[in-house]
């Protein structure tokens, strides 16, 4: 060693200062930081078989855009893919299905206690004949049958002066390919779930979360098509039973289309949210407080306590340090309502009497009252972000069969603040 | 022998921060009217709360508080050492690097680049400028710097103030990377939020702290002329802090989503850290004790006394808010906010004011511009000081009564009944006289420290006026 050299003129007492601090600091960093992730399972163990299906199936697959251009209203279009999406054909009390011989087992009838789910890729549409089975007919017969059975039930209906029900009849179908697009009824923020009498038909286990306690399922899907038109200079579309079928992803993202996944738009709305600064006001975590599982309960019952794993799904999370505005972590149960929201980021201080948030004009392209430049409001992109990163808030801890909202809290958090549960 | 101290790298980070400090100031008190005393009143995308806040934070925090600290590292290491800094060609492109990277990303905020983090919210990328990684490059260059110049220092023994830089150098190095990248790297969820709380703690608790204490410890015997009260009890203060605060960041979520036995384990350390702030308290002020009349005769014994009483009470608050019971009434009200200002502006702030008044009458070898500016600044500033910090304390308080209202009674239907009688709603619009409060606070202290700016800036740019 040259007597220049640094290392050589380092004395002692600073090298263990040196040594001392880092030794204090890694283990504070060892136990405080790193240890929890191995010791409980509930930073990393998801809540519910729902939260990953929600997360993992129905996110990625179902795509949200306006209904058409220029409007506020929304369009949402799952992705179905063979093999992969579970589909119930279930018909309803004024909803019935005609099939081919072979596709008959696929249906759920109507008052038939179980649900059949099934992976092949099929879809409804109006009945069509079509080689040897003849759906048109079928369902004409079907119709007159059903009126008749119908008619004899209420043999005094001409004096009761009832309408004869016009049944809404389709025809199950295969599709070619491996993706196809269609629309379903849907609440957007939960999804069809079924976790007792179901059945899924096929051949084998094709994915691994069709082997989970229950199962998310797309409920009698119909193609969806769109036409395209132009007016003026502008470039429109719409949605359209007989218009054109979407080719892929592709066309499904692209302009003028311009449909994004529900799990991209959640990604940006965390991201918004970050941006916004929201969390510097809105904290995202129900304490164990009575007073927060009342804030964030509803009518009948306390909002469960937030749990570790509820936030797996995110990239960046805001338990915040400050409640200026009111705890966002049951948002999605609290005010599901997309108009309400609509309606609370333009103008938070009418919204809600008191409120001292800012007002969020720049989520909208236009006045959403219709007082501005063009006659509908329409919320940016932004606000869908936002909105539906809100309404991942309290709405995927458990099954909504199993949903706190209903009173199967599996914590019981209510017996707990009422004093007759205890915990150990 | 008199060695020849380059004091150009002091500059660079002091004068600027000088001005940061009461910009910081401007858009917190902007804040404290237009968020809450007329809230939202300049409405839209770039000037509303959440865009702005950070803005305040990084201002106050880095432009201002930071920067006078390593500032302070650059004058007073060299003269501890007994050697000039390592290399003042260095600390300039430091102070080049820091600067650009910083400025960027506190201005940024409005425009949307918050990266979501408490305290970490600087973005990887502003635009085409990588601003985090020039920020971290400029403060390796400081750490390389004063490490340097310890190593290779004249007297053998080291002051306190060294233990604390030494300590603050390595641990904002470990903290930082832990907070802005390494929180990328663990699982998503409540680990990356656990990571950012030890990030938020250890901030204040291993950077800010320790900065403030090197400074005081310094500061504190030379205006005085006296010796430091005790040697060793410094040195227990310096290795408690060591060894407790690592541990505490989960204390920020007491009844939140994290396991129980680490919030246990926060409390437990966080009660421990009585240790080493009354070991610094005692020690501070039993070295002024017997000579107490000079704090009469100078304002920056003022800042640096009046300092270590805030840091009395930060530290009195701190540990007992990490208790449940306690912890259920103050967290998330602005008693908070009231805690964390009582640290950074009235504790480590009044440290790093006091530096400045000593510091650049001594790298300029000019007198004071005005004492009789110096002495409202400080007068002034305390005035400030109480409502601003008793309102948000109290209101705060009162608020977390409110809200811990709504669990009397036994039945949920009593409990929710409580809710609809006082709404959320309620509560807030119960806050805003302590907002006025704290309002009127924010523009005294901020019409203070516009006096002290200019007191600094006529010192360095002046000549200095004949009768004193």
């Amino acid at each position: 060693m040259s007597e220049k050299n640094v290392f050589y003129k380092i004395e002692k007492s600073a090298l263990v200062t040196a040594f001392g601090i880092i030794l204090l600091f890694s283990s504070a960093i060892i136990v405080t930081l790193i240890a929890p992730n191995y010791v409980d399972q509930t930073w990393i163990k998801p809540t519910s078989d729902y939260q990953v299906q929600m997360y993992e199936v129905a996110d990625p697959n179902i795509y949200i855009s306006s209904l058409s251009t220029g409007s506020s209203e929304l369009q949402s279009v799952y992705r179905l893919q063979r093999d992969f999406t579970l589909l119930a054909f279930h018909e309803a009390e004024t909803v019935r299905i005609v099939a081919p011989p072979e596709l008959e087992k696929y249906i759920s009838r109507y008052e038939s206690p179980t649900l059949k789910l099934t992976s092949r890729l099929m879809m409804l549409r109006k009945p069509q004949k079509n080689g040897s089975f003849d759906a048109e007919k079928q369902a004409d017969t079907l119709q007159q049958k059903l009126q008749q059975e119908w008619a004899q039930k209420n043999p005094k209906w001409e004096e009761q002066r009832l309408q004869k029900p016009a049944f809404d009849i389709f025809e199950l179908y295969e599709i070619e390919g491996n993706e196809a697009f269609a629309v379903a009824a849907t609440e957007r923020i939960l999804e069809n779930w079924v976790d007792e009498d179901y059945t899924i038909l096929d051949e084998k286990v094709n994915q691994e979360y069709h082997d989970h306690s229950g199962v998310i399922y797309v409920n009698n899907p119909l193609e969806y098509r769109v036409t395209h038109y132009t007016f003026g200079g502008e470039e429109g579309w719409r949605y359209d039973p007989e218009g054109e079928v979407v080719k892929g992803i592709e066309e499904l993202k692209s302009h003028p289309l311009g449909f994004l996944s529900r799990r991209e738009l959640i990604r940006m709305g965390e991201t918004t949210y970050a941006e916004e600064g929201c969390w510097y006001c809105h904290s995202d975590q129900t304490r164990t407080l009575v007073q927060d599982v009342v804030l964030n309960g509803s009518e009948a019952y306390p909002a469960p306590p937030s749990s570790a794993n509820e936030y797996i799904y995110e990239r960046i999370t805001f338990p915040a340090t400050r409640r200026i505005g009111p705890d966002i972590s049951r948002v999605g149960v609290k005010r599901p309502s997309r108009d309400w929201h609509q309606s609370h980021f333009w103008s938070p201080k009418t919204a809600s009497a008191g409120s001292i948030m800012p007002a969020f004009q720049h989520f909208f392209d236009y006045d959403p009252r219709g007082t501005g430049k063009k006659v509908s409001g329409v919320p940016n992109v932004k606000f869908e972000a936002v909105f539906q990163y809100l309404m991942t808030k309290g709405t995927r801890i458990t099954p909504p069969t199993q949903a706190w909202w209903l009173g199967k809290d599996p914590l019981q958090t209510k017996e707990i603040i009422e004093g007759k549960k205890v915990l150990e | 022998m008199k060695i020849e101290f380059d004091d150009g790298p002091v500059k660079s980070m002091l004068y600027p921060a000088l001005f940061f400090l009461v910009v910081g100031m401007a858009i917190g008190v902007f804040l404290a009217f237009n968020a809450f005393v007329f809230p939202d009143y300049f409405s839209g995308e770039y000037v509303h709360f959440g865009r702005v806040r950070p803005s305040h934070v990084w201002s106050v925090l880095f432009l201002w508080l930071l920067s006078a600290g390593v500032s302070y590292f650059y004058y007073f290491i060299p003269r501890l050492c007994g050697i000039p800094l390592w290399s003042s060609k260095m600390a300039y492109w430091a102070s080049g690097f820091w600067w650009f990277s910083l400025l960027v990303t506190t201005a940024s905020y409005p425009w949307g680049t918050n990266f979501g983090w408490e305290y970490a919210e600087q973005p990887d990328w502003v635009g085409w400028i990588p601003v985090k990684p020039i920020f971290v490059l400029g403060w390796v260059l400081i750490v390389i710097n004063c490490f340097m110049t310890i190593f290779n220092r004249k007297y053998k023994k080291m002051y306190v103030s060294l233990w604390y830089a030494m300590g603050a150098l390595i641990w904002t190095t470990f903290i930082y990377l832990a907070g802005t990248y390494g929180i990328n790297m663990v699982p998503g969820g409540i680990s990356r939020v656990n990571v950012n709380f030890f990030y938020v703690h250890n901030v204040v608790g291993l950077t800010f702290t320790p900065l403030g204490l090197a400074a005081a410890y310094y500061f504190l015997p030379k205006i005085a002329n006296v010796p430091i009260y005790s040697h060793r009890l410094s040195m227990v203060g310096f290795w408690s802090i060591a060894f407790f605060y690592g541990w505490v960041g989960a204390h920020h979520l007491i009844h939140g989503p994290i396991s129980q036995w680490l919030q246990t384990t926060s409390i437990v350390f966080s009660i421990w850290l009585f240790i080493p702030v009354w070991s610094v308290i005692h020690n501070l002020m039993m070295t002024l004790l017997p000579h107490w009349n000079k704090y009469v005769e100078s304002v920056p014994l003022r800042f640096i006394m009046i300092g270590t009483m805030f840091y009395f009470l930060t530290c009195i608050q701190g540990p007992l808010q990490s208790l449940r019971n306690v912890n259920e009434i103050t967290s998330k009200t602005d008693w908070l906010v009231g805690h964390a200002h009582l640290a950074l502006y009235g504790a480590f702030t009044s440290f790093a004011i006091a530096g400045a008044y000593y510091v650049i009458p001594s790298i300029t070898k000019k007198s004071l511009w005005s004492n009789s500016l110096a002495n409202w600044h400080f007068s002034l500033n305390m005035l400030g000081s109480v409502p601003f910090l008793l309102s948000l304390t109290i209101g705060g308080l009162l608020q977390g009564m409110q809200w811990a209202s709504w669990a009397q009674g036994t039945t949920y239907a009593e409990f929710h009944k409580n809710l609809s009688v006082m709404p959320f709603l309620e509560t807030v619009a119960d806050m805003h006289v302590w907002w006025i409060i704290r309002g009127i606070g924010g523009i005294m202290i901020l019409f203070a420290n516009l006096l002290f700016v200019v007191n600094m800036f006529n010192t360095v740019m002046l000549k200095p006026r004949e009768t004193a």
